[in-house]
């Protein structure tokens, strides 16, 4: 088995979408052609994803541990016939790691998988996403196996309980406890249920684990469903995500032809089933009760708690929710016990989070690492650093509803209490980095706008708060801002955070209200002075050249759609304001960061 | 079980909500979107408490929030009063025609609000009771449109609702004069649909629309044809049941012949 060679290319979306499809077939057709001895026949794997999407297309290679970044279907000729057939590295296909300034061979010693620890996604991108055999081969079924055959199902929620696992879908509430809850509830029926509603912008944690580890999320879910005595299990997977629909669909039809699903599971006589249900496109099913009314065929809005869903569900049954992630911790806790899984993290957040990297960031894509890690380690070490040498400013986590924490904030230890501490969330992981380019006030906006169509419309705090918020700080980017919006903004969100129906509302004023906190004196400029500080807000920009810096080199010039900017070659050139549509073209443009705002 | 509100103790039993509680005992606690018919929606926010239990405080809604022993609930706090008068300026920018708002904005002392637009013409809060209604007593003619800040109520399509009966439960619950039912010479029109009225058996006055009775005739099934009161207008009903008992019917009995 070990000297088999074995090609892996990343079909997950992101690298899908950047052609690896293609790839993946002149692989084929490639050491088809060439009708390879069969010792040396690699096995070529579609896999989930892994990781680094900014370099996709990705293809890994053992046991020779090559990793190719951005390779494309003519490349592959290449690649077999050199690293696969002679063992040969190709230096221009390799990743070329600024950190430690050379080209590195092995995707294992790039500084961005360094600090890594995989748990949720330690499969992704290892094993063929839609192979049940590569599956069982990384130990895949032997935590079933084991529950079934020597634990009770007691015994399973006090592992869990044990292990310090948090929901990771963003509340952080403890499992094991929710599972017990379940498990003392009476009812005639209990449910089963994966959030994969994936509805922040920019994660995508949720979807790549469904794509590339499904049987994972299977078992987490079948050893849940033996712990509480339920039967049937539902994966609300968000609609657009159609590849984690197709795999997980092949996954549920192969684990039941192999017994890892449907009646007598593994020769015991328990029983347990799972479908797949499309979700109804809305950013607030992810609300666990409004995911139930969905199931139920009803509107996607949220019901007040308490009732929880552990007491009274899906059709009013006991029933536990958990984030994909959270279930694809879960064989690996029983497999390995809580002690060693509690090891790991902070002291109040156990194990890992997978986030999403992305914004303005060099090494965009997904990591996982220990919880209690620094921010700046995942930014600077993992993430990179910022993109052409510009400053960062703060990092949004925990999506839409996340707070911004700023630059005096990055030795913050990552974890469920801390961000909540900064007025943030862990969320379900997304990190947006965030340049001096950007404009708070204009970022908060963009955010409220966003769950202004998102909000459900049931409860009037969220739905008029938002609405109220949004018109104030749509007036504050256009420069009609008033004294005194600045402390109203506050007592809105306040009001809204206490009052609101459901999870949605009680975080939707988060990125107003810690860039009021952390950036107030952006929002007074745009207010006080009619100036956005980041030259963003068109109303409230003013570009000019800086005579001292420029270098009259001409790109800026080049770059102007309206003609506003003229001057000689190597001398300074003028920006005429009458001309200037304030697009920041220019800006982009220049390497010495001449064009400065007023 | 004993919970506490405002520091007094007072008695509540298990099934309770904290509402109910303060509802019973004469404490105010605001509502928009309660009715104690149709409970349950928790969408106005109005009545959010402070609520000190198993050692936290929080602020929930006190018309769903279950009662617990020895909870101590505040209705009046500093938080709830200024997150109220907040609410409430919402609501005037929602619904500034609405009697029922104009009157909470003074009873609270809401100072005016002129920081953005109101909604002029609008009385709907959007607080659901009226589908809630027409969905549990009527035909579900209407439902809530859209999502978010475009939310609205309406029939489908917003054309005549085929399914409407005309009984006029959306508009009698809603709390806010917001839904139109107009009636004139025997008809009475509501979400654009009209209808011909019936006359009370007894004093001739015009009570309700055929559709709706034969809605009430179909969901009482055979029971309909012994409930000679169903001919009847709200206040002869009340003058036939109060004869009944002075008759020397027991009330049971009035209320069996009614459910049998």
């Amino acid at each position: 088995m070990q000297n088999k060679k074995a090609v892996f290319v990343c079909c997950g979306t992101g690298c899908l979408a950047n052609g690896s499809g293609e790839i993946y077939n002149a692989f084929q057709k490639q050491i088809k052609k060439l009708g390879l001895d069969v010792e040396v026949i690699p096995k070529i794997k579609k896999t989930g994803c892994h990781g680094l999407c900014q370099k996709g297309p990705l293809v890994h290679i053992t046991p020779q541990e090559i990793t190719y970044i951005h390779v494309k279907a003519t490349d592959v000729a290449e690649i077999v016939e050199r690293s696969i057939i002679k063992d040969e590295v190709i230096d221009r296909l390799l990743y070329f790691d600024k950190q430690q300034k050379a080209k590195i061979q092995s995707k294992e010693d790039w500084t961005f998988e360094k600090k890594q620890y995989r748990i949720a996604l330690r499969n992704c991108g290892k094993i063929a996403n839609d192979s049940i055999d590569d599956y069982l081969e990384k130990d895949g079924y032997k935590a079933l196996e084991k529950v079934l055959k020597t634990m009770t199902g007691q015994e399973v929620i006090a592992e869990i309980k044990e292990s310090g696992l948090r929901g990771r879908g963003g509340g952080g509430f403890p499992t094991g406890i929710k599972w017990s809850l379940a498990a003392k509830a009476i009812g005639d029926t209990k449910y089963v249920i994966c959030n994969g509603d994936e509805g922040d912008p920019g994660a995508f944690m949720d979807r790549s684990i469904l794509e590339g580890d499904p049987h994972t999320v299977l078992e987490g879910m079948a050893i849940c469903a033996y712990a509480i005595g339920a039967k049937r299990a539902f994966l609300y997977i968000r609609d657009e995500y159609g590849l984690a629909v197709k795999n997980m669909r092949q996954a549920i039809a192969t684990a039941k032809e192999r017994g890892f699903l449907g009646e007598n599971i593994l020769g015991t006589d328990f029983t347990f089933d799972a479908e797949v249900v499309r979700g109804g496109g809305a950013f607030v099913c992810g609300e666990e009760t409004s995911l139930l009314h969905s199931i139920e065929g009803s509107t996607g809005e949220p019901s007040p708690k308490p009732p929880y869903p552990a007491d009274k569900g899906l059709w009013g049954q006991p029933t536990i929710i958990n984030n994909v992630e959270t279930w694809a911790n879960v064989p690996v806790i029983i497999n390995k016990g809580a002690d060693w899984f509690a090891s790991i993290g902070s002291e109040k957040s156990k194990g890992t989070k997978v986030f999403a990297l992305v914004g303005k960031i060099n090494n965009t894509g997904l990591v996982e690492v220990p919880m209690g890690i620094t921010l700046r380690e995942i930014i600077f070490e993992i993430g990179g650093g910022i993109p052409q040498k510009r400053k960062f400013k703060a990092v949004q986590t925990g999506g839409p509803s996340g707070g911004c924490i700023p630059e005096d904030k990055l030795d913050l230890s990552v974890d469920f209490d801390s961000l909540i501490a900064e007025g943030s969330m862990m969320g379900s992981g997304g990190m947006i980095v965030i340049d001096d380019r950007t404009c708070m006030v204009e970022f908060a906006r963009y955010y409220l706008q966003f769950l202004s169509e998102e909000s459900c419309g049931k409860c009037v705090p969220c739905r008029e708060g938002i609405k109220s918020m949004l018109a104030i700080l749509d007036d504050i980017c256009e420069g009609k801002g008033k004294p005194g919006d600045i402390e109203l903004l506050a007592e809105i969100g306040a009001m809204v955070q206490a009052n609101s129906l459901c999870g949605l509302g009680k975080t939707a004023p988060n990125p107003v209200l810690s860039n009021i906190k952390n950036f107030r004196d952006e929002f007074e400029a745009h207010i006080n002075e009619k100036r956005c500080p980041a030259g963003v807000c068109k109303n409230l920009t003013k570009f000019y050249i800086d005579a001292q810096t420029c270098i009259g080199c001409g790109a800026c010039l080049k770059s102007c759609p309206v003609e506003a900017i003229s001057g000689e070659k190597k001398k300074a050139h003028i920006l005429d304001e009458a001309k200037c549509i304030t697009c920041g073209n220019c800006r982009d443009f220049c390497r010495v960061d001449a064009i400065c705002v007023r | 079980m004993q919970i506490f509100i405002n520091n007094k103790p007072y008695e509540a039993n298990a099934s309770e909500k904290i509402l109910d509680v303060a509802r019973r005992n004469g404490i105010e606690i605001p509502t928009l979107c309660h009715s104690e018919a149709l409970p349950g929606l928790a969408s106005c926010r109005l009545c959010m408490v402070e609520v000190k239990e198993n050692g936290r405080t929080g602020q929930v809604a006190a018309c769903t929030h279950p009662v617990a022993e020895g909870i101590e609930v505040n209705t009046e706090s500093e938080l709830i009063a200024h997150h109220r008068k907040t609410l409430l300026q919402l609501y005037y920018l929602m619904a500034p025609q609405s009697k029922r708002i104009k009157a909470m904005l003074s009873y609270y002392h809401v100072p005016a609000f002129d920081r953005l637009p109101a909604d002029k013409d609008n009385k709907c809060i959007l607080c659901g009771l009226c589908t809630k209604a027409c969905s549990e007593l009527g035909t579900n003619a209407i439902s809530t449109l859209n999502r978010g800040t475009d939310k609205k109520v309406g029939t489908a399509f917003d054309e005549p609702a085929i399914t409407c009966i005309g009984c006029g439960a959306c508009a009698s619950i809603c709390p806010t004069e917001a839904i139109e039912m107009s009636e004139q010479d025997g008809k009475r029109t509501i979400w654009e649909k009209t209808f011909q009225l019936l006359r009370c058996s007894d004093c001739g006055e015009y009570f309700t629309t055929p559709e709706a009775l034969a809605h009430v005739r179909q969901k009482l099934g055979e029971r309909a044809g012994k409930i000679e009161e169903l001919q009847l207008c709200e206040h002869c009903k009340t003058k036939k049941t109060a004869t009944k008992l002075k008759d020397g019917l027991k009330l049971e009995e009035v209320f069996d012949s009614l459910a049998k």
